[in-house]
């Protein structure tokens, strides 16, 4: 009874007018403003990718086609932002120029964090982590490179995995060594029970697993990550719409599981 | 009354003296936390010890270096002695001008002074790049952003001046002075369009400077990248089109040597030469070329093989070693060839790319196996161990 007569001097129209604005003025999702903040910003409707095709499961040349974990990447945040990519394909020397000199607008080229760099590139946040992984046997999985006292741990020499190796020999108490030419051979070694775990990075291992899968070899193996190898998608600095647009487009692959959708089909 | 009032006053005096003392203690503090927190280590000195001389049985083996963006003294040092021991007598190092000359005719020589001064201690030569383009010499912004690599035509004389400087300054330690790299490439040529005739206007015009203050130094032009792009490509042209273009263009006239990069990605070193293969042996080619316009040398002044898992132009480790010794003797037996400088020695931090995989030590200084494998070369010993277990089978 006592609202009824302030209802009665609001007018339907101002009701009307008053749900307009709130409904214009209400804080949109950010993701979707970023989205439409990189879509004005690149004006022409294309996102032009540098990417040296020369590196798989990332980037090559099959069958006159670019493929690899990065164009379908690429391929996605292009069709997410609503415009179309256009594979640059460049050098590995080259590739940081071409986006200093706006031949491209991104790099997604296995590119890892480089804060040397960050003076004059944006990095968005990591989409895989290519870092050393502790690849230990099933029935007896390790957790921590502090288990490895006593075992026999494989790697290739002269690799990030050996300088590893070395810094956990004069840390902890001794382990045997298995220095092999090629780091499938160490991931073989594990297999075959010559050795109790081996350190590989990760694209090494994940490659190993798929080719064992194929042959029909069993190899039931733990993996954890040792050191860490983030691969991230360069703009420039000036671009900053852009970069949080890739980032948030980013997270939301990783929450939503596109990204391991991806990395399943080239890992 | 009267007590009263001493005793306040009493108490007043005594609470100043105790807020002066703790002022005073708070400023010992502060400055004794100041004094502490200005205290860092000293950085590792690297004092000269005595003087080396190389030991080797390859005059040609050279390694190409990457000193000038070392932070550490200690590991230009340490690096130069790796080199040494190894038994390489010549290193290909860059000497970036916008480094040298960051305003028009101020120099400050002081990283190059004590990259030389340590190769002089260890017996090395050098033979210097010279490239990298400083603010005030590129290009006035014409829509298109200028890179280290951009080299107008009115800044060849001041390009020139500082070589020729440098030249003046290091003559006695030089092997040689190499003007610019990979110019048929677009990005090393400032994403202008490649151009043999305005390269060998650079060498034209920069070349006479260098003769006339240091008439010992030897000048290489070229160090074209090995590159099979088509004709009218954006990115750069086929080297061996590229060469016979700016001999065309009087080139020769302004070198004392070509130098080339010739890498052999996934072919054995002996795969015979064809243009329309990319190997080790296109410097035959590249030979042939200039021997037609000027019975020049060469030095290989960027050779060698990649042992990266995946990269697709990489071979692996024992195949890179085999190959690279293979390429060595095949230059010994060269005569047009005076130098064989192979990619490279080490990177002062990785790329954790293939990249990483042309060192032949870690950034760490651990020696890979391809350096042992060089070091029993030039000392004519066969290979000592194999460093790695057999395949697991």
């Amino acid at each position: 009874m006592v609202a009824r007569p302030t209802l009665r001097r609001l007018r339907w129209p101002t009701l009307a007018f008053l749900i307009l604005v709130i409904v214009l003025a209400w804080p949109r999702d950010d993701a979707a403003r970023q989205r439409d903040e990189a879509r004005r910003l690149i004006a022409s409707g294309v996102l032009r990718i540098g990417i040296d095709a020369s590196y798989p499961p990332f980037a090559s040349w099959q069958d006159g086609q670019l493929v690899g974990f990065d164009v379908d990447l690429g391929l996605a945040l292009a069709e997410a932002l609503g415009v179309e990519a256009r594979f640059v394909p460049l050098s590995f020397d080259g590739l940081y120029d071409a986006l200093k000199t706006v031949q491209v607008d991104v790099l997604i080229s296995a590119l890892v964090y480089n804060p040397a760099r960050t003076a004059e590139v944006a990095y968005t946040r990591p989409y895989y982590d290519n870092g050393l992984l502790l690849v230990s046997r099933a029935e007896r999985p390790l957790d921590a490179m502090a288990a490895i006292v006593g075992l026999r741990l494989a790697y290739q020499y002269g690799s990030d995995a050996d300088t590893e190796a070395r810094k956990w020999a004069r840390r902890i108490a001794d382990f045997d060594i298995m220095p092999y030419e090629l780091p499938t051979h160490a991931l073989d070694a594990l297999c075959l029970s010559q050795a109790d775990a081996a350190l590989v990075e990760a694209t090494t291992y994940f490659l190993h697993a798929r080719q064992s899968k194929k042959l029909g070899r069993t190899c039931p193996a733990h993996a954890i990550y040792v050191t860490h190898n983030p691969y991230v998608v360069a703009t420039r600095l000036d671009q900053p719409a852009l970069r949080n647009a890739l980032d948030s487009l980013i997270e939301s692959f990783q929450r939503t599981g596109r990204i391991d959708t991806l990395r399943a089909k080239w890992l | 009354m009267l007590q009263a009032s001493l005793i306040v006053r009493f108490i007043m005096k005594s609470r100043l003296r105790s807020a002066l003392l703790w002022i005073t203690w708070g400023l010992r503090l502060a400055l004794l936390v100041w004094l502490l927190s200005s205290l860092v280590p000293p950085r590792a000195r690297a004092i000269l010890g005595e003087p080396q001389q190389v030991s080797t049985t390859k005059p040609k083996l050279c390694l190409h270096t990457r000193l000038i963006d070392e932070v550490y003294d200690w590991k230009i040092q340490r690096s130069l002695e790796m080199i040494r021991q190894m038994g390489a007598s010549t290193i290909v190092e860059f000497f970036p001008w916008a480094y040298f000359e960051p305003s028009a005719g101020q120099f400050n020589w002081q990283r190059a002074d004590f990259i030389m001064r340590h190769a002089e201690n260890q017996g090395l030569r050098v033979l210097a790049r010279m490239g990298f383009v400083p603010e005030w010499a590129r290009p006035a912004s014409t829509g298109q952003i200028s890179t280290f690599n951009s080299l107008p035509r009115q800044s060849y004389a001041a390009f020139g001046r500082f070589a020729a400087q440098f030249a003046v300054r290091y003559h006695h330690l030089l092997a040689g002075i190499i003007l610019w790299n990979e110019p048929n490439l677009d990005y090393e040529w400032g994403y202008r369009p490649v151009s043999p005739a305005e390269y060998a206007e650079l060498l034209a015009v920069a070349a006479p400077l260098i003769r006339q203050a240091a008439p010992s130094v030897s000048i290489l032009g070229g160090a074209l990248a090995p590159t099979r792009e088509p004709p009218g490509s954006p990115h750069g042209m086929d080297d061996l089109i590229y060469l016979e273009q700016m001999l065309e263009a009087g080139a020769a006239q302004h070198m004392d040597m070509l130098a080339v990069h010739t890498y052999g990605f996934t072919a054995p070193a002996d795969e015979p030469p064809s243009p329309d293969r990319l190997n080790f042996r296109r410097v035959e080619l590249l030979h042939a070329i200039l021997q037609r316009s000027a019975p020049l040398p060469i030095a290989i002044t960027e050779s060698g093989w990649n042992d990266h898992p995946r990269w697709t132009k990489a071979v692996s480790p024992s195949l890179r070693i085999q190959y690279t010794l293979d390429s060595l003797r095949l230059g010994e037996s060269w005569d047009w060839l005076r130098y064989h400088c192979l990619w490279v020695f080490r990177f002062p931090t990785p790329y954790y790319a293939y990249p990483d995989h042309f060192a032949m030590a870690t950034t760490l200084f651990q020696p890979l196996p391809i350096y042992y494998a060089l070091r029993d070369y030039a000392q004519g010993q066969p290979m000592s161990v194999v460093r790695w277990l057999p395949a697991p089978r």
